[in-house]
């Protein structure tokens, strides 16, 4: 089958690109990184991909917010672009510094770029950290997780403002509208409410979310960091199937194919 | 035009993080318990839009409403009863200033001219009086180098100056006592080389500009110049080479045949696979780090970076590491020498300078270590290193072309840094921090991440003749080095600029960080320049290669500088300079054999040299690049430390970059000869333990040394002897290192404290597959735990043991090499064949610190035999490195994997989470896992507490 391709957008400061790639490579997609200067002065168009990923790093020094200067940028010049990309049912991934953009231009929780209903926050600690951490992915309608509903998976997470935060109203939303993709755990599979099992001190151990469509996903932790085996810190004294973070972006390249 | 405030907070139902991690530095650090609260906000002011722009960027930008308020020219935090605003002085570049402009300009508002923020804090409390503000602004919270209270609200946001003049030095006239006047606080020059430059200027009949004697001071400083380095030693009436050609010299007859580039380019370069080469350097930044800490460690990892994506044609960096040293953060105020400031702030500024400069980059960082002495209480050590991957094809250092244009990118120059050559390169005084305060800045990793990626588009495109990065020194040390053999003309007003006001000279001096020089042949200009605009890279062309052999350099058509590049870069005096060594007068202590071993098995595992410093790690990014594949901490609660990191630095490829180091300042305090091997054998033993071929390891060498006296050459002399025997006997080169001769601290009083010398050996290597490489955390129960190496236990002296009762003592390992470098050579075998499960080297603390690590990182128990006849004492907390301690599986037979090296079984792994010592039958020690455990976290959790830890979420 044909290799979709993939989108993997990049600006000053984005700094896990080469990874993503990576691990788009090893899932059977065909990964091109893309600066957005390329598609503000339409060299090339969203439209040529199947794809769309927002890597992880510190897009603009993350001044102001983390995220919130690309995202700005997205939705003054690239708006229509991305919101046709997204309604026409296409996969988009929000890693870290993608999360928060996603989360920024609105396209996270609502699919709408417009209001801005959540937020990740600093983390509780004040700091950046950098750690492994379990999540318990949830049962829901999130095409990147088919298969994985109830697994527990270790992934590296490494971000300074990671805590998501809402209100009361936009959680229960969320919630009901089983938007929530990813839990931080404990190593039983508990929802971990305290640090460093939940790392930043997220509402509800919310570490991924998805719009209703299941087909916009953003999430904190790094799934690109383990799609072999020896990316595990562990790796010499744990057995593993396959690495977790692989059927993420295997997930993602099927339905594309299929689409 | 006016400038509008904004001001934007959490809301105050919200948890406001960064103001909780301020109360826990006033309640901890400071000791302060008036602040009951402190809340923050963050201040933007705008140059030249109106109220209703101002309300657009609030709602657009600024404040996020779901967790945010925000103020328009109004007080934000009203109900505390002291707020305070830090700022960034004028003139220092805020980094944030360029995201508000674009995102400004994104947002369609028009007619900005400038923006700034800086950030507010309220501090509640009704007990708080003036004192407590004035002792947390000036301790925790204002740098004076960099920042300032803000009292008023500013008229405006622009920096104004009109481009200053170039001056005549009436030099030829001048007298000895002239000379060094004009010599002092500026130029660091001793009389001699004033008078050579004098006679210089008298022989071609002219006095210097300002620009041309700034040019030689930096060029010829010890910093750039190393001419302690390169001077020849008088030692005990007997002539020695320099110090630097020693070293030089042991390289090239080791003759190793995976060295590709060594001492020539910005870093060393050996082979890696598939037609790759790796590269690395380390560098040290203490003196900027010791008056600005977070500054000076951003732009020390930003400036060791630069070295990295300026070797061959251009390197992408793949790993940094960190190496400091500094006084006990517990160090009372009244014992911090005035003009220095305290361990406890250095130590956390230093850490998140380095964290927001690697993490920014992305460049992991996963191999360092820190170091604590008194004696560091003036002067801290701050060492940095980069690693870097690039083709074969594209690693040996270019030279320019008479004709090629000389291309600077990146950041902009302003005042930054000014004399930061020279400084680095004189004695730290009481005076240093007031006339110097122009050498540190704010590093701008973002800027940086962008250079680095036109870099490396550029050098696949093949557009990169040469290149380099602009240090110390600037573009004078940059173009004066790259044109050296064919001759260089700049046209300076062309250099882009932060600000007006500058002279000449300091355009040509500064040391504005994220700036690189590229030579590119003018029908690669076009190209090269479309590289950088795609990705928002600045880039002029600056220069021209001549043939002429001259530095030549002009501002709007006046020559503020022609200087012959021979005088320029050989006329400095070779110096010929005295140097003894004296074994200074210790001795031995007598100490009982201890009764119980649990107690003294704590306070090691607790001494700042020993405990885990896994607080700092945490905070950097090790994993991003997704190449890590051995972490600084594993094992069940991923917090036993490794000795080494292994990358995979080509993501699908099992090949495999192993990078450690050494060092031990405390035992050049006794011999810096033995000192120096035990560092360069410790770093190699990191390595080998993971599973490093021995056979294909490279070293690189960083001396930081108190200021040259006699005796403290004396010291180095020793100390690099040591470098060149470590070579002859192992094989293995230096391909890259520098000296850093200047921590010595002299008071207004007399006071003098010199630093204990250090030798830092970073070590590098390659191996071909990943999955042979080990890591140090027990994998199971009932396996045998084994010593491997040869230590005479009773050598003591400088151990972390003897410390604990107060002793330094005489007696220090003295490795041997003949024995080490089989050990390694065996220890490598037996991994490869897969015959060791876990692995730990022996270093501070000793085998028992070792053997803790090992447990901690299993979560399993060891039962430990000390054979008959030794003190258990000696035998647990030896520190000769060359050792090891390995676990097998019961069903090998150590005599047969280790046969012919120095070995012995020490006991077993046990599933009871228990370390139990015995010695013929008698029980010695024993201590549950948690116990030791807590003992050897605690030190660095209290220093980097985490304030939130234990709150639950909300
Ligand atoms: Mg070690």
């Amino acid at each position: 089958m044909k290799k979709p391709r993939v989108c993997i957008l990049r600006t000053d400061g984005t700094n896990c690109d080469r990874e993503t790639a990576y691990a788009f490579e090893r899932a059977g997609g065909e990964p091109h990184l893309v600066h957005v200067n390329q598609l503000r002065a339409g060299e090339k168009k969203l439209t040529e991909y199947q794809i769309l990923v927002i890597p992880g790093g510190f897009s603009y020094g993350d001044d102001v917010h983390s995220g919130k200067i690309l995202a700005v940028e997205l939705t003054s010049f690239l708006k229509e672009q991305l919101q046709e990309f997204v309604d026409r049912g296409k996969p988009v991934l929000g890693i870290c510094n993608g999360f928060q953009v996603l989360v920024r231009t609105g396209l996270l929780p609502a699919a709408r770029i417009g209001d801005i209903k959540t937020t990740l926050m600093h983390n509780n600690s004040g700091r950046f950290e950098c750690r492994w951490v379990y999540l318990r992915v949830e049962n829901t309608s999130c095409i990147f997780t088919r298969g994985l509903a109830g697994r527990l998976l270790h992934f590296q997470a490494a971000h300074g403002e990671g805590k998501f935060y809402t209100d009361s109203q936009n959680l229960s939303k969320i919630e009901e509208g089983r938007q929530v993709v990813f839990r931080y755990a404990t190593s039983n599979g508990e929802p971990a409410t305290v640090y460093p099992d939940n790392p930043n001190g997220s509402l509800n151990a919310i570490a991924g979310i998805c719009d209703p469509s299941g087909r916009v996903l953003g999430l904190m932790p790094h799934p690109e960091r383990f799609v072999d085996l020896v990316q595990h810190p562990n790796w010499r004294r744990q057995q593993f199937r396959e690495p977790h973070g692989l059927p993420i972006f295997r997930n993602a390249v099927t339905f594309a194919q299929e689409m | 035009m006016a400038v509008v405030e904004i001001r934007v907070a959490n809301h105050p139902y919200l948890t406001d993080p960064a103001g909780e991690e301020v109360l826990y530095e006033i309640k901890h650090a400071l000791g302060i318990d008036a602040v009951q609260k402190v809340r923050t906000a963050k201040v933007y002011r705008f140059e030249g839009i109106d109220e209703s722009a101002a309300r657009l960027l609030a709602e657009k930008l600024l404040a996020e409403a779901v967790f945010q308020d925000y103020t328009i020219n109004a007080p934000i935090i009203k109900d505390a009863p002291v707020v305070v605003e830090v700022a960034y002085k004028p003139g220092v570049m805020n980094p944030e200033a360029a995201s508000l402009m674009k995102a400004a300009r994104d947002l369609g508002i028009e007619g900005l001219v400038a923006a700034d923020s800086s950030r507010e804090y309220g501090f509640y409390g009704q007990d708080i009086n003036s004192q407590h503000i004035d002792v947390i602004l000036e301790r925790l919270l204002v740098n004076a180098t960099v920042e300032r209270v803000v009292t008023e609200k500013p008229a405006t946001l622009l920096i104004s100056g009109r481009p200053g003049q170039t001056e005549i030095i009436p030099l030829r006239g001048m007298s000895d006592a002239e000379l060094m006047e004009l010599s002092r606080d500026r130029l660091f020059l001793n009389l001699e080389e004033m008078k050579t430059i004098q006679q210089y200027f008298r022989n071609i009949g002219r006095d210097p500009t300002d620009c041309e004697i700034e040019t030689l001071a930096q060029t010829w400083s010890e910093h750039c110049g190393h001419k302690t380095f390169k001077a020849r030693l008088l030692v005990e009436g007997r002539v020695k080479e320099p110090l630097l050609k020693r070293l030089q010299e042991a390289t090239f007859a080791a003759n190793h045949p995976l060295v590709l580039s060594a001492f020539v380019d910005n870093s060393g370069v050996m082979e890696f696979y598939d037609g790759w080469a790796i590269c690395g350097k380390v560098e040290t930044h203490n003196s900027p780090s010791a008056i600005e800490p977070y500054g000076g460690a951003m732009t020390g990892s930003g400036g060791v970076f630069r070295d990295v994506m300026g070797t061959g044609q251009g390197a992408r960096v793949i790993a940094s590491t960190d190496m400091f040293c500094f006084a006990p953060p517990d160090t009372p105020r009244e014992e911090i020498p005035p003009g220095c400031l305290s361990p406890h702030y250095l130590l956390r500024r230093v850490v998140a300078g380095v964290r927001d400069y690697g993490n920014r980059m992305g460049i992991p960082t996963n191999n360092g270590s820190v170091h604590f002495h008194r004696d560091f209480r003036a002067k801290p050590s701050v060492i940095v290193g980069a690693y870097g991957m690039l083709p074969v094809e594209r690693c040996r250092k270019g030279q320019p072309r008479p004709g090629d244009l000389a291309v600077v990118i990146g950041g902009r120059t302003g005042r930054d840094g000014i004399h930061g050559a020279t400084f680095s390169s004189g004695e730290m005084t009481h005076r240093t921090t007031e006339v110097n305060a122009s050498a540190v800045q704010i590093g701008h990793p973002i800027e940086e991440k962008r250079v680095a990626d036109a870099i490396l588009a550029a050098s696949e495109a093949g557009l990169v003749r040469a290149i380099t990065d602009c240090g110390a020194g600037g573009f004078s040390s940059a173009l004066g080095e790259m044109g050296e053999k064919t001759g260089v003309r700049v046209w300076l007003e062309r250099a882009p600029l932060k600000y007006q006001g500058l002279r000449p000279w300091e355009i040509w001096l500064s040391e504005s960080q994220e700036r690189m020089i590229i030579a590119v042949s003018p029908g690669n200009l076009e190209r090269l320049l479309e590289i950088c605009r795609g990705l928002n890279v600045e880039a002029t062309v600056l220069a021209e290669f001549t043939s002429d052999r001259r530095l030549v350099v002009t501002y709007e058509n006046e020559i503020v500088c022609d200087l012959d590049m021979e005088f320029l870069h050989h006329g400095l005096p070779k110096r010929v300079l005295p140097a003894r060594w004296q074994q200074p007068a210790l001795k031995e202590p007598q100490l009982p054999i201890p009764d119980a071993l649990e107690d003294i098995y704590c306070r090691v595992m607790s001494h700042l040299n020993v405990c885990s410093k896994e607080p700092i790690v945490r905070m950097y990014d090790h994993g991003v690049q997704g190449s890590c594949s051995l972490a600084p901490y594993g094992g069940v609660e991923q917090d036993g430390p490794n000795d080494a990191v292994v990358l995979t630095p080509l993501l699908g490829s099992p090949a495999a970059v192993i990078i450690s180091h050494g060092l031990n300042p405390v035992l050049n305090q006794i011999d810096p000869y033995y000192g120096s091997l035990w560092a360069a054998t410790e770093a190699v033993s990191n390595a080998v333990a993971v599973g490093a071929n021995p056979g294909e390891l490279v070293l690189i060498d960083n001396f930081i040394w108190p200021f040259p006296d006699e005796e403290s050459l004396g010291a180095l002399d020793r100390a690099v002897d040591a470098c060149v025997d470590f070579v002859r006997a192992t094989g293995m080169p230096f391909i890259s290192g520098k000296d850093s001769l200047s921590s010595t601290y002299r008071g207004k009083d007399g006071e003098v404290i010199k630093i204990p010398p250090v030798l830092c050996v970073s070590v590098f290597g390659r191996l071909p597959d990943v999955k042979r490489t080990i890591s140090s955390d027990f994998k199971g129960t009932g396996n045998l735990i084994v010593l491997v190496g040869q230590r005479n236990l009773s050598e003591m002296a400088g151990s972390v043991y003897y410390d604990l009762y107060g002793y330094l003592g005489k007696n220090l390992p003295r490795i041997d090499l003949k024995t080490v470098t089989r050990v390694w050579k065996g220890i490598f075998r037996a991994i490869q064949e897969g015959k060791i499960l876990a692995c730990h080297d022996i270093s501070e603390g000793g085998l028992a610190a070792a053997l803790a690590e090992m447990c901690f990182g299993g979560g399993v128990g060891a039962e430990l035999n000390v054979p008959a006849g030794e003190r258990p004492d000696y035998f647990l907390f030896n520190e000769t490195s060359g050792c090891f301690l390995l676990e097998m599986s019961p069903r090998e037979n150590p005599g047969k994997v280790l046969a012919g090296l120095p070995h012995v079984v020490l006991g077993q792994t046990r599933d009871n989470p228990v370390i139990e010592i015995k010695q013929e039958g008698h029980h010695l020690c024993r201590i549950a896992l948690s116990t030791l455990k807590r003992s050897w976290k605690e030190p660095m959790e209290r220093i980097f507490g985490t304030p939130g830890e234990a709150r639950e979420v909300g």
